[in-house]
């Protein structure tokens, strides 16, 4: 199973009723232009690229914007009315108080699969120890965390809170919370590679493209700025499929990843096999 | 008299040829004009409109053709972040293909029908897909 692990589904028909809402959703992801799709147009994306689910990510920002921009409960209902072609991950906002009962109603109550975070978004460092409660629920439930890594184009985020060194200690303290860092770290690929090197729990996503096409831009970063030999020999089991949709395009990210001269096991478990263990459903 | 009708088109593929010659029949009923012109016209830049013959050979053909003047994995400057977008450009060779398509065909109509030549038929040129499309039918006539 083919499994793309960073969808926004921001702009699905299915949650945009609300125009406002939308408007806000354009501002805080800073994708401006994107068309709202039918989930008939979504499902015909996601067969061109050869992807069986996605996993969708909520978006809760709330001390910046007041309310969640795509809220736990709206992934929860799309997940629940294609349960075959999707996934779930909770937000939640670390300066809410009440951000840890949050994301317990989120695993209990709305089973969801896993927690996306931002660190440059919602200002904290990934070691600050007022994130310890959050990292142990999500390994009372054994939920994985998607952590955003590197650069975002976002508005008001700062790149320095997500640089991959910085999530050392949480992947030392916590052995067994599997965690991603999304867009592999970008532009920080080395130090990435280094923290996936040495803890087995440290994933990354393919989820980067910010100069040139799909294809020549996955070549640079995983061929060039870190050697292919690096993912193909060492690093194969720890690296996921991820899209970014809709600031990158799954159909052209897919195929490029196809084109990278890893072996083909490799790409296999690229594709879908390294999310199914990350996800552990 | 001019009338303006759109219809939606659901795309399936990434490069794909869809018939709408029906549906310019269809628009053509609803303005009830007997003598004059119809323009179809489609509302994006990485789709055009096309009119040929409705062979699966000849579509291939056409496809690939296109394919070959404008093959995937050229060095095209539109690769690159677009600020005003938030999405990094994917799609050159959509617009490139657009550009050669055209965005437009336009039929005669005589007594009230959209006048085809025997073997002509009017594509929905999809280059960019699955997408959700639209295009115009413009009719002007009495």
């Amino acid at each position: 199973m083919n499994i793309d692990v960073h969808v926004h589904p921001d702009f699905y028909e299915r949650i945009c009723g609300d125009a406002e809402l939308v408007a806000l959703r354009r501002h805080s992801l800073h994708i401006l232009q994107s068309a709202v799709k039918p989930i008939e147009t979504v499902f015909l994306q996601m067969r061109n690229a050869e992807i069986d689910k996605s996993c969708l990510l909520a978006r809760d920002y709330s001390a910046s914007d007041g309310r969640p921009a795509v809220s736990n409960e709206e992934v929860a209902a799309i997940r629940d009315m294609y349960p075959d072609r999707f996934f779930a991950f909770a937000s939640i906002d670390p300066s809410d108080p009440n951000h840890l009962a949050s994301l317990e109603y989120a695993y209990a109550e709305l089973r969801l699969s896993g927690l996306k975070l931002h660190p440059g978004r919602q200002r904290f460092y990934p070691a600050d120890r007022r994130m310890d409660k959050i990292y142990e629920m999500c390994v009372a439930y054994d939920k994985p965390i998607l952590f955003h890594s590197g650069l975002s184009f976002e508005p008001d985020c700062l790149s320095e809170y997500a640089r991959p060194p910085h999530f050392e200690e949480t992947a030392s303290r916590f052995p067994k919370l599997r965690f991603c860092l999304a867009h592999f770290g970008w532009p920080w690929l080395r130090e990435t590679a280094m923290l996936m090197l040495k803890y087995p729990n440290v994933y990354a996503d393919t989820a980067m493209l910010y100069f040139d096409s799909a294809r020549e831009f996955l070549e640079t970063s995983l061929t060039k700025d870190i050697p292919r030999t690096w993912i193909d020999r060492s690093l194969r089991r720890q690296v996921l499929f991820g899209s970014d949709y809709p600031r990158f395009e799954q159909m052209r990210m897919s195929a490029a990843i196809a084109q990278l001269g890893f072996r083909d096991s490799t790409v296999e478990l690229i594709r879908g096999g390294n999310a199914a263990e990350f996800l552990a459903e | 008299m001019i009338f303006h009708v759109f219809k939606t088109i659901q795309t399936e593929r990434y490069n794909q040829s869809i018939r709408v010659t029906e549906c310019a029949r269809e628009a053509l009923l609803g303005a009830n004009v007997q003598n004059g012109v119809i323009y179809v016209i489609t509302n994006h830049t990485t789709t055009g409109i096309a009119v040929n013959e409705h062979l699966e050979c000849i579509e291939s053909d056409i496809q690939n053709m296109l394919a070959r003047l404008v093959p995937e994995n050229d060095p095209y400057l539109h690769a690159r972040m677009l600020p005003t977008y938030g999405q990094t450009a994917g799609n050159p060779t959509g617009h490139l293909k657009s550009h050669l398509t055209g965005n437009h065909c336009v039929f005669p109509i005589v007594d009230g029908e959209v006048r085809l030549g025997a073997a002509q038929e009017i594509f929905l040129m999809e280059f960019d897909g699955p997408a959700r499309r639209t295009i115009h039918f413009t009719i002007i006539g009495e």
